[in-house]
């Protein structure tokens, strides 16, 4: 069988005699040049591993994690389901009677519309923040919370109405 | 510079029209015909303006026609230049013809099986043409403008029912139907399409 | 005893012998690939005879999303093109979009754009040098990368809130303002990378095993860079002194003073896969340099420029390109003048460089080949889209 080493494409140069030795002795020199680095790793640095789950570094405040929105200063403006570039977050909502009470937002924006469906599909969620920046009364917000994992992908659509995701409240919201 | 270049290709490359137009906002490309583009192509590359790299060819789908634009530059002389042709589409899914340039640049390789790809436009001349991004046996030309993904790929589903938030998605309209007032309804929702299963078995 | 004829092997039969080539699949799942590429080599016991590339295992069709999102919704799909340079991917589709529409970013807007792309440049060359050496078989420095790009994506995180897909370069300017204590960071990072990547370059590059498997192989020739269309890292390895900061600045590359690093061949050919590396790790050198220029010259002042709540972009079109950590990248927008671009076209660097995979293949053995795909440095989302 005709091997076909001389398709090899290699350019070195033929070796000689003293590239023998030079290539041993660059061998030797660059391998203990870089064991030196390596072995200072092993006994002069702290190691630096986070060791999760022991211990949590805390995220940057504002970190885009999972989406918070407080329903009971939502005006139901739409904005931010418009401007979601994967249409994650379904809205519904109902114009209110003339005669029923004036209510107001926290920053005294008057409340037309009542909010009867604020769903958000987590696992559709790109995380990009472009629905929290168009809320004007800033009800929608990121929180700092990355451990949300689910069994199955409907418990990943977030129904803000709901009263158990309504208790989050108190701990997300700063007022 | 777009001048000398029109001047150059009509008396190089003989029939190819080569056509300029000043635009207030943007790049002016050179339009030239489709049957001739190798050879104006060849006249540009080997002319004193050295546009020695092509850069990428690509299509783009309108009514009755595909224009094929290719982005020449030159990494000596530091200028580049926008060629377009337009091939005209009888039928929305016709198959389109246009010479390759493969002779020219390498890199026309894989920038015309994606051009092919993705809007059906077969290059004569290229050793290898087949699909490179999508898989090699998918139907229809997705970057075309009135493309629909087909129901089955081998056999699964492309787009299955019970992966789309149908809950959700129709909850305005099913708020909107059963309501007595249906006017005081608004959802932010555009309008979804039923698909037919959904449609057939009355949910909405 | 009778004579058996089928065990006459004269020198004439077995020169009848036929040996097939071996076709192998460097597949979809291979640790050295980086990312979903699969090529389909044909050997001939080690030499590579024939490698063709297969693409096509990413392809999220983003073309086609485009041609139904907003101008500013685009952003975050632009970053998950190159996942591992995605500022740059931003600032690039800003730009076209800005030129066309012809905005003004006001300065200081200019100079975090510019610090943070070229600290995104030293992210991307630093994952570069970490799975390079670990494709060869190097298993030290990647952990050591890793841990330097912590400090920059930490300072990516505190900007943007993500600590890898961005949607930080917005149109116009840029998302949040930089603080003085994140630039005090950039300083003391960058003082602190100098000596490191020296150190980094002693345990990789100047190794005699790293050498013998780098130099001298996968050979690109400045005319077969032109001929595939290759740009950035590998064009100037080849010795093409072609720099898209310099030679078509865009933003404040005019003001600052930097050098495009060439390659020189003095390990081996011009053009090889150590030139290559080599080429990376000094362009991290000069980014540092270009850091410390922005830090000294940043200005007060608004970080958005005037850009109306929808945007619309004139009928046209434009090709705008920019130096992306792994080559050229350009964005190609046709407008019709409405709210959604109605074809937009993005040019990756990364595609046609896969496509030289075929042409550095033929005579190499499969470990060179390694060596060849590691130093093109591909990332599979920004070949695929």
């Amino acid at each position: 069988m005709n091997s076909k080493t001389e398709n090899l494409q290699r350019y070195d140069k033929p070796l000689t005699f003293t590239g023998w030795f030079k290539n041993v002795w660059t061998s030797v020199t660059t391998v203990l040049k870089g064991l030196s680095i390596t072995i200072r790793y092993v006994y002069a640095e702290k190691p630096v591993t986070i060791e999760y789950p022991e211990v949590r570094e805390p995220l940057p405040e504002n970190s885009r994690s999972r989406l918070f929105n407080d329903v009971e200063n939502c005006i139901s403006c739409y904005q931010c389901a418009t401007a979601c570039p994967v249409d994650c977050i379904y809205i519904a909502a109902t114009r209110r009677d003339k005669e029923a009470e004036k209510i107001k937002t926290k920053d005294g924006t008057a409340i037309r519309l009542d909010l009867q469906q604020y769903t958000i599909d987590t696992a559709l969620c790109c995380y990009c923040g472009l629905c929290t920046t168009v809320c004007p009364t800033h009800c929608l917000t990121h929180s700092t919370d990355y451990e949300f994992s689910a069994y199955t992908v409907n418990d990943m659509k977030y129904d803000y109405l709901a009263k158990d995701i309504r208790m989050w409240r108190d701990r997300i919201v700063k007022d | 510079m777009h001048n000398e270049l029109v001047t150059l290709l009509n008396s190089k490359a003989n029939g190819c029209d080569a056509t300029t137009a000043e635009v207030e906002c943007g790049d002016q490309p050179i339009f030239v015909e489709a049957a001739h583009i190798n050879a104006a192509l060849k006249a540009l590359k080997e002319s004193t303006y050295e546009f020695n790299v092509l850069q990428l060819i690509t299509g783009c789908d309108f009514e009755d026609r595909i224009e094929i634009s290719y982005i020449l530059a030159s990494f000596t002389k530091n200028h580049e230049v926008i060629i377009k042709t337009k091939l005209a589409k009888p039928s929305s899914d016709a198959i389109l013809d246009i010479d390759s340039v493969c002779d020219l640049w390498l890199a026309a390789g894989f920038l015309e099986r994606e051009t092919y790809d993705m809007f059906g436009v077969r290059f004569n001349g290229n050793p290898d043409l087949r699909r490179i991004l999508c898989p090699d046996d998918w139907e229809g030309w997705p970057l075309r403008k009135d493309y629909v993904v087909q129901e089955k790929y081998k056999h699964m589903l492309v787009n299955p029912q019970n992966k789309i938030n149908t809950d959700d998605l129709y909850f305005f309209d099913r708020q909107k139907k059963e309501a007595a007032e249906p006017k005081l309804w608004s959802g932010s929702w555009k309008k979804p399409e039923f698909p037919a299963e959904v449609e057939a078995k009355g949910e909405k | 005893m009778s004579h058996d004829e089928s065990l006459d092997t004269t020198p004439m039969q077995s020169e009848n012998l036929k040996s097939e080539l071996l076709t192998l699949n460097m597949g979809p799942q291979h640790p050295a690939t980086h990312g979903v590429l699969r090529v389909e080599i044909k050997t001939d016991s080690e030499i590579i005879a024939e490698a063709t590339p297969h693409l096509g295992y990413l392809h999220r069709c983003m073309e086609k999303h485009c041609e139904h999102l907003d101008y500013r919704g685009i952003i975050p799909f632009v970053d998950r093109m190159d996942y591992l340079a995605a500022m740059s991917m931003e600032w690039g589709y800003c730009l076209t979009i800005e030129k066309m529409l012809g905005t003004e970013v006001p300065r200081r807007a200019q100079y975090i754009r510019t610090m943070v792309a070229e600290l995104q440049r030293v992210a991307s060359h630093l994952m570069f040098y970490g799975t390079y050496a670990i494709d060869l078989g190097a298993f030290s420095p990647f952990l050591y990368a890793f841990q330097e790009r912590e400090t920059i994506l930490r300072i990516f995180e505190e900007l943007s809130g993500a600590r890898l897909l961005y949607n930080y370069i917005w149109l116009g300017g840029v998302w949040n303002d930089m603080t003085d204590d994140h630039l005090r960071r950039i300083a003391a990072f960058c003082d602190r990378m100098d000596g490191e990547l020296e150190k980094y370059h002693t345990l990789v590059g100047m190794n005699k095993i790293f050498r013998d498997r780098t130099a001298n192989v996968g050979v690109l020739t400045a005319e077969d860079c032109y001929s595939y269309g290759a740009t950035g890292p590998i064009l100037r390895a080849s010795g093409v002194d072609w720099d898209l900061r310099k030679t078509r600045p865009y933003g404040i590359y005019q003001e600052l003073d930097f050098e495009s690093i060439v390659g020189t061949g003095e390990m081996g050919t011009l053009g090889d896969c150590w030139d290559r590396y080599y080429v990376r790790m000094k362009e991290m050198n000069e980014s540092l340099k270009i850091i410390r220029q922005c830090l000294e010259g940043i200005e007060e002042g608004p970080i958005q420029g005037k850009v109306s709540k929808i945007v619309k972009v004139p009928a046209g079109e434009i090709y705008m390109r920019t130096e992306c950590p792994r080559g050229e990248l350009g964005y190609h927008l046709i407008s019709d003048g409405g709210k959604i671009p109605y074809r937009l076209k993005v040019k990756s660097s990364c595609f046609t460089h896969t496509a030289m995979l075929s042409h550095m293949a033929p005579g190499q053995m499969i470990a060179d080949f390694v060596a060849s795909i590691g130093s093109i440095d591909i990332v599979l989302g920004e070949v695929d889209r």
